[in-house]
């Protein structure tokens, strides 16, 4: 590299033509330090540091919304829905930092002025829009995270079942003790009533049933309800499902290879979203998504076959 | 005390430290581009101000879920400035990001990463991450709904990396539940390990930065000029 030495030496020129650090340049950063303290001072003082409600693990109803800086970043995650999610989630960002630790060696002429750069110039611009029209996208629509959705009542009933050590008795997916009934098998095909009157007297529905009656907090059956719920045994659609979304759905959505291209290809859509999210969706898409063009289906089916067709949906995994 | 001063200037070579830092030459940065030039320093500053008001947190805080939100609550009401000192430091990480981020994207349109500065510029990108982690790993302590979910959701977008995602997403939270150990590992992390780390990286960042000379601004013909003699 021939400008290298140049480079050198043109610059120990500018340095000896320059001024002192002392006093010049130091007297520019204590006026910027001031001007930066009394900024930060002034947004302290305005709007204080914001403390919620304490953590509750439990509560499915909290829309977590990050910091501003990060918005960027999950409203892109709507960008690519199901299995697609991890290219916003890590591999754009993984590549954008590749970027930045590669780019001296990507941009190795001596030209430094922006105008005679013009592609890292562009690149640059380009991201920086790029980044503050997903930050306007992201604060003006309501954040539902696509990964966060599974339900936190499921989390803490799964927390549960581990600390009462149900296992003893108990098997999920082939683990745990026998004397109890497979729990993915059986239970989760029961209503919650009938799963609520059990946790809270197993014989008066299970006569001669051995399991102890465990005298749990009405928020622990809750929970355990939801978690015993979400294993999926029982949880099948009917085959009404597939016809009911034929009728009402497939002109804009596709299932495998059935149905049109309008709104999003939902072959995928059970490994992002679990049957509660479908049910709301489809009851009310503007209340999840004010951006979706998609009508809400409340009173055009019942209630049932919308309970139906989320379960059908939920199910569609790609497999 | 004249005595003591020169005993110091001789045995902590003052003269020449003072010599080496301050009474180097820089290269002039006229007008709105000179100011562009106190963002580094700026960073620093704000950095100071996160040592300072974070180290006085840290007095007052008790990393676990039982007494986490309590902590932040009596720091808030009850310690003298405690409110102000909190405040002081949440808004600090808001304007790290931006102050840093603002002192990148100046090193980028103005091709400072260039060479010889190209190690420099590296070390900034470490310092860059390393302001993240900060942001997220503090996002968790006063352990309210909104950092309780947050972290979560962090946690969950780092558990979607290929091949290793759920390895990660465990040694974050230790464990494959959010609970007491994520807040001590993430109280360890903020006020032990990046800390720790942060302080080498400005140190050598500093160094580089006082070492290859701070970057002239870009001039519209010099550079062209110099190609052409190249």
């Amino acid at each position: 590299m021939n400008w290298h030495q140049d480079y050198i030496e043109r610059y120990k020129k500018l340095k000896e033509q320059g001024k002192s650090f002392f006093p010049y340049a130091v007297l520019k950063d204590t006026i910027m330090a001031f001007f930066i303290l009394a900024l930060l001072c002034w947004f302290a003082y305005h709007f204080g540091a914001a403390l919620e409600e304490p953590a509750d693990p439990t509560d499915s109803n909290y829309n977590p919304r990050p910091e501003w800086y990060f918005l960027f970043l999950f409203q892109a995650l709507k960008l690519f829905p199901g299995n697609l999610e991890s290219v916003a989630a890590v591999l754009l960002p993984g590549l954008g930092v590749t970027f930045l630790f590669l780019l001296p060696f990507l941009d190795t002429g001596p030209e430094r002025n922006f105008l005679k750069r013009p592609f890292f110039t562009l690149l640059g611009v380009g991201t920086l829009a790029g980044i503050g029209y997903l930050t306007y996208q992201g604060t003006v629509s309501p954040l539902t995270n696509p990964i966060i959705e599974k339900d936190p009542l499921v989390f803490a009933g799964q927390r549960l079942y581990v600390s009462l050590n149900c296992s003893y008795c108990h098997k999920i997916g082939g683990k745990g003790g026998s004397v109890g009934p497979e729990l993915d098998k059986v239970a989760s095909g029961e209503t919650e009533e009938w799963l609520e009157k059990h946790f809270r007297e197993p014989q008066s529905v299970s006569p001669g049933s051995t399991m102890p009656k465990l005298n749990l907090l009405d928020d622990e059956i809750k929970v355990l309800v939801a978690f015993i719920k979400s294993l999926g045994g029982g949880e099948g659609f009917t085959e009404e499902a597939p016809k009911v979304f034929a009728e009402n759905c497939a002109m804009c959505h596709k299932i495998g290879k059935e149905g049109a291209e309008v709104g999003p290809d939902l072959s995928l859509i059970g490994t992002a979203r679990d049957k509660n999210y479908m049910r709301k969706y489809i009851e009310d898409p503007s209340k999840l998504n004010p951006s979706s063009s998609m009508p809400g289906y409340k009173g055009q089916l019942t209630d049932v076959q919308i309970e139906d067709l989320a379960r059908y949906l939920s199910a569609q995994k790609g497999d | 005390m004249k005595l003591l001063w020169e005993w110091m200037k001789s045995r902590l070579a003052l003269a020449e430290i003072w010599n080496a830092l301050f009474s180097r030459h820089v290269p002039e940065a006229e007008g709105l581009v000179g100011w562009l030039y106190t963002l580094g320093s700026a960073s620093l500053f704000v950095f100071f101000i996160q040592v300072i008001t974070g180290s006085l947190l840290a007095m007052n805080y008790v990393p676990s879920p039982d007494h986490a939100y309590d902590s932040i609550r009596f720091i808030n009401e009850q310690v003298i400035f405690g409110k102000w000192i909190r405040a002081l430091h949440h808004w600090g990480a808001t304007f790290m990001v931006v102050v840093v981020s603002l002192h990148m994207l100046r090193v980028y349109f103005m091709g400072s990463y260039k060479y010889p500065r190209e190690a420099t510029w590296i070390v900034g990108v470490i310092l860059f991450l390393l302001v993240m982690g900060f942001s997220f790993t503090g996002y968790l302590l006063p352990w309210d709904q909104k950092s309780y979910w947050a972290t979560m959701v962090g946690a969950n977008i780092a558990s979607q990396t290929p091949a290793i995602g759920s390895y990660i997403a465990k040694i974050l939270k230790g464990g494959d539940e959010m609970g007491a150990v994520t807040l001590t590992r993430f109280y360890a992390i903020h006020t032990l390990v990046l800390p720790g780390l942060i302080l080498v990286a400005i140190l050598i960042h500093l160094f580089l930065v006082v070492w290859h000379g701070i970057s002239e601004p870009p001039q519209k013909n010099k550079g062209s000029d110099k190609k052409a003699g190249a």
